[in-house]
């Protein structure tokens, strides 16, 4: 459809949609910095949301709590991923239907059913056992669980884009499995893993739902502060906050972009 | 046994060996972690129900009988207009989300190559952001005395002070903006592969511009309308943070019920079996997804 007119109504259309994509996440960031307690009207522009947020403990501990589940279930995961993602590979030729669907389950698991099957079982689990009582680990246990597939799918998908001979030429020249794994599988893996790393902890910093049934009292994430901050009722505090994981998330995405522009 | 049929069974073992050693300990994770908790909260599903939502023996169909409305106090609609609510939410943002990102990824697909990269990334990036930020920024675009609630007010949309959010509506809205990208990916495909050719052909021969849609247009982007549509209804269909935050209370959906079931109304074999619903409503789509894909072909290369 060579049309200009309807190519400009198409341009016009998207335009308007991307103001509706980026209204509800600029308003929260504009809101930020309003001086007065509302979202409804602009009182003049003041930091003193950001200076409450910085005497805000209880934020500061979530801070410190998100980074650290993000931090440490990215690593298992990537550790765990890559494995099934080489060994996916490598065995390509054999029948794995079944693997495959279970790495496929935590994608297409509703989030709210892999949630509270989780909480369901680890009550069972700390009940008989003792063990996994709610808090950090369980958190980080099921955030392991819904990054893996990510990470495998990545590192296979690199795998699948080698020129298969390396892998022979690496055998010819008679390198040892140790020596393959070193000088050839790990570098040639090494943006793979990278940005399996970064899109693991950036599902775990988004994620609210399956954080929310598997958290304890102790170890609230941002998410899940905010969460109550808005049920207990709006202050321009959550929109500071808001304003700050909007902003990391954005450093994040510039920066993979620039690492994969250089590796391209 | 010949020489070479040793040397190839031994080989066969260590290739086996070195499949579980890489494999086994992730597959070993989800299954344990993810598996089995699906398969105990299944269970629950047909238990009774202890009193502190604790599920006890004996196994009884009672937790569907309580989905469907039947209670200690006889009949009551609340759970099926929930489970309505869940269906028609689900339906509607899927049409309004087909509605906004046809234009959007045909236009898209006719830009040039460059910009398309920029242009994607323009629609994924506020995916990135939790969604209960993106839901929080909604409520304060849509709360009483906000711009557009006036302007609704004032248009007659709405009774007087009382904001376009909570509301039903806000629920749809906030669906539609949750799942666009969904649908966008998957659309913009099959858009780029379009053969222009037909387009043309279409309007030599004096179709009319709806005409030509139908014709030319949508059979070349089935594929990815459908893979779309699952990915967008599916998800929607068990949204809970959204109804929780948009609807204040009054427009629940099936996920909503199912997380009260495990918190205050304590109730977990009734939880379970909504449960239970939404995973077979997942299959149901995975099913379709993949019947449709082999029909069609080309459907496997999902956008996930």
């Amino acid at each position: 459809m060579q049309n200009r007119g309807f190519k400009k109504g198409l341009a016009v259309f998207w335009w308007l949609t991307l103001i509706f994509l980026y209204a509800p996440l600029l308003v929260v960031m504009v809101f930020s910095f309003n001086a007065i307690n509302t979202s409804a009207r602009w009182g003049g522009f003041s930091l003193r949301w950001y200076e409450r947020l910085l005497n805000n403990d209880v934020v500061i501990s979530a801070i410190g709590h998100t980074l650290l589940l993000a931090v440490i279930s990215s690593i298992i995961a990537v550790i765990l991923g890559a494995m099934i993602g080489y060994g996916l590979y490598r065995h390509r030729a054999r029948r794995l239907g079944l693997l495959i669907v279970l790495i496929y389950l935590p994608i297409v698991m509703p989030d709210i059913v892999f949630g509270i099957a989780d909480m369901a079982f680890f009550v069972q689990i700390n009940r008989l056992t003792g063990l996994l009582s709610p808090g950090l680990s369980t958190m980080v246990i099921a955030h392991v669980t819904f990054q893996i597939p990510f990470v495998a799918l990545i590192v296979y998908s690199r795998f699948v884009g080698l020129d298969a001979t390396l892998f022979d030429a690496a055998k010819d020249l008679y390198a040892s499995p140790w020596q393959r794994m070193l000088h050839f599988i790990l570098p040639t893996l090494k943006p793979a893993l990278l940005s399996a790393f970064f899109l693991s902890f950036t599902l775990s910093v988004d994620d609210f739902v399956i954080s929310f049934f598997t958290a304890g009292p102790e170890s609230a994430t941002l998410p899940i502060y905010i969460w109550g901050a808005i049920r207990r009722g709006i202050s321009p505090e959550i929109n500071a906050i808001a304003t700050l994981m909007i902003a990391s998330v954005a450093l994040v995405a510039v920066v993979s972009l620039l690492f994969n522009r250089r590796r391209a | 046994m010949s020489q070479a049929d040793v040397v190839w069974r031994r080989r066969q073992r260590r290739e086996t060996r070195h499949l579980l050693v890489s494999v086994l300990p992730g597959a070993l994770w989800i299954f344990i972690f993810l598996v089995l908790p699906s398969a105990y909260l299944m269970s629950v599903a047909f238990m009774t129900n202890g009193g502190f939502g604790q599920p006890q023996m004996p196994l009884t169909l009672d937790a569907f009988r309580n989905l469907a409305g039947f209670g200690f106090l006889g009949w009551s609609p609340g759970n099926l207009y929930t489970l309505w609510r869940s269906i028609f939410q689900s339906v509607i943002s899927l049409a309004l989300v087909v509605l906004v990102a046809y234009p959007v990824a045909w236009y898209i697909s006719l830009c040039r190559p460059r910009l398309r990269a920029i242009m994607l990334l323009a629609v994924v990036v506020p995916s990135w952001t939790n969604q209960v930020i993106r839901a929080f920024g909604w409520m304060n675009l849509l709360s009483p005395g906000t711009p557009l609630s006036s302007l609704a007010e004032k248009m007659g949309l709405i009774a007087p002070n009382m904001g376009l959010f909570p509301s039903d509506f806000a629920v749809t809205l906030g669906l539609v903006y949750n799942f666009l990208p969904f649908m966008v990916l998957p659309l913009y495909a099959a858009f780029e592969k379009l053969d222009h050719a037909q387009i043309e052909a279409a309007r030599d021969l004096y179709a009319s511009p709806l005409r030509t849609f139908f014709v030319a247009v949508l059979p070349q982007t089935l594929p990815g309308l459908l893979a779309g549509s699952v990915l967008v209804a599916i998800p929607a269909f068990g949204m809970y943070v959204i109804p929780e935050l948009l609807g204040g209370g009054r427009s629940q959906m099936l996920g909503n019920l199912v997380a009260s079931q495990f918190g205050e109304a304590a109730n977990w074999p009734l939880g379970a079996a909504g449960a239970l619903l939404m995973l077979l409503a997942t299959l149901m789509g995975l099913f379709i997804l993949r019947r449709m894909g082999r029909r069609l072909g080309g459907g496997t290369e999902m956008v996930i």
